[in-house]
């Protein structure tokens, strides 16, 4: 029973690909986040035609707010996601009237949002594993249909909540 | 040491591929194909997922000769930190527009209880009319994110149908859910009945990825309100990260369960025996 648990946490670990934030290796994280921003940089360059070296200022900002976020989702006492802590860290430096978050706003205003996530979709494709394919084989089209109903009544029940609240309140 | 520090990086081989990946999807850009009145939105985020794909070792053999064998893996831990200053640049769109994000705060709010739909569509059809057994509580319960899955593991474990109900829509959802999400809201804003705020801040379901593919698509259906869009979505997305885990283990799993036990009735365990089989 006990090693069944074991293996069934292992194999959704594995399958997950997540690691438990409070373990995490920060000057590895620190390290691999540098290529990550190097990535976003160039790919922000061939989007938007934006030199490297003038995005620069703003890259060093987003890594800093990332790597603040990091150490707030290991070190604060209760659980929240490290791209929860990111976001309000980055909310927090761009309120207007906090000091500094002008030059923030008009550095990072020289990255393009989408090209920054380009990187990402990048990884997400070389990392799929042999078992994420097999299980969207095995799973068969029921499974296809439903998963498209999941993100459409997902997306649309917000949608229609959000707009009724919206035309309520106005 | 040396060799064992590279090894720990995937390989020089995996970022590489990357850049070359980036290159290509952002010099193809943005392509609109109008259809009617409205358009499909394809983004560089797409070409970039779909020549992963195939350049993924698992696909194409030809390219396990180039990267090392943990590649796939460091490429998971990759997926992770490279999204880290996406989200950092799309928190960095709400401060300046606080003022504008508080005052749809009601909206902001209640719009999270709407991702409880999924149950409201994909459970009669999982249920009734693709004839689903347990399968369907993990499947629709959920966006099927990887807290959802984990909540999932946690309660049922992955071996069982409600896990491999979840696994299947995981997985569908890795693969095809940034397409779903570059080219659906960009289609119901074009029908014209929708506050482009209630889609902006519907686009927070809990990934990254998905969240990229809906703001892009909208921001390119309606580009004279690109801040609005950035920072409600963004602010959406932070909500759904700290409530999304929560809702599911005291709303939205409770529900399914129940809605289950009340369309199956008694004939429960047969059909929960079939799906085993």
């Amino acid at each position: 029973m006990s090693t069944e648990t074991i293996k069934n946490a292992a194999a959704s670990a594995d399958i997950l690909n997540v690691e438990d934030e409070r373990r995490i290796d920060l000057a590895h994280h620190a390290l691999l986040l540098l290529v990550a921003c190097a990535l976003g940089l160039i790919s922000n360059w061939v989007a938007t035609k934006v030199d490297p070296m003038v995005a620069l200022p703003g890259m060093a900002f987003l890594y800093a707010m990332s790597i603040a976020g990091l150490l707030l989702a290991k070190f604060v006492p209760f659980y929240l996601p490290s791209v929860a802590w990111i976001s309000l860290v980055a909310i927090l430096v761009t309120i207007p009237g906090v000091p500094g978050s002008a030059i923030i706003v008009e550095q990072v205003g020289k990255l393009n949002f989408l090209a920054l996530a380009t990187p990402a979709l990048a990884y997400g494709g070389l990392a799929l594993t042999q078992n994420e394919f097999q299980i969207a084989r095995t799973s068969g089209w029921k499974i296809v249909v439903v998963a498209i109903c999941v993100m459409f009544g997902t997306y649309m029940g917000s949608v229609v909540v959000a707009d009724v609240t919206l035309k309520l309140f106005e | 040491m040396a060799q064992t520090t590279l090894a720990r990086f995937g390989g020089v081989g995996l970022h590489l591929f990357v850049l070359g990946i980036v290159v290509v999807a952002e010099s193809i850009g943005l392509i609109r194909i109008p259809i009617g009145i409205a358009a499909v939105i394809l983004l560089p985020i797409l070409y970039a997922f779909a020549m992963g794909i195939i350049l993924n070792p698992n696909i194409m053999k030809g390219t396990r000769r180039v990267l090392s064998g943990n590649a796939t893996k460091v490429a998971g831990t990759m997926i992770a930190i490279s999204i880290m200053p996406f989200i950092a640049k799309f928190g960095t769109t709400v401060g300046p527009q606080i003022q504008k994000v508080i005052e749809t705060g009601p909206a902001l709010v209640l719009q999270e209880i709407g991702n409880l739909g999924t149950i409201l569509i994909a459970f009669p059809v999982a249920v009734f009319l693709l004839k689903m057994g347990r399968e369907a509580i993990g499947a629709t319960y959920s966006i099927d994110r990887e807290p959802n899955l984990a909540l999932i593991a946690d309660k049922y474990g992955l071996n069982s149908p409600e896990g491999a109900g979840a696994m299947g829509v995981y997985a569908t959802g890795t693969i095809i859910g940034t397409f779903i999400f570059a080219i659906m809201p960009p289609l119901i804003h074009s029908l014209g009945i929708f506050d482009v705020r209630s889609l902006a801040m519907s686009c927070g379901v809990g990934s990254g990825s998905m969240l990229a593919a809906c703001t892009g698509g909208l921001v390119s259906a309606a580009p004279a309100d690109k801040d609005t869009i950035l920072a409600l979505a963004a602010a959406s997305n932070i909500l759904t990260y700290a409530t999304g885990l929560y809702a599911g283990v005291f709303v939205a799993l409770p529900l399914t369960e129940w809605l289950y036990r009340i369309s199956r009735g008694e004939k429960t365990s047969s059909i929960s025996q079939e799906a085993r089989s």
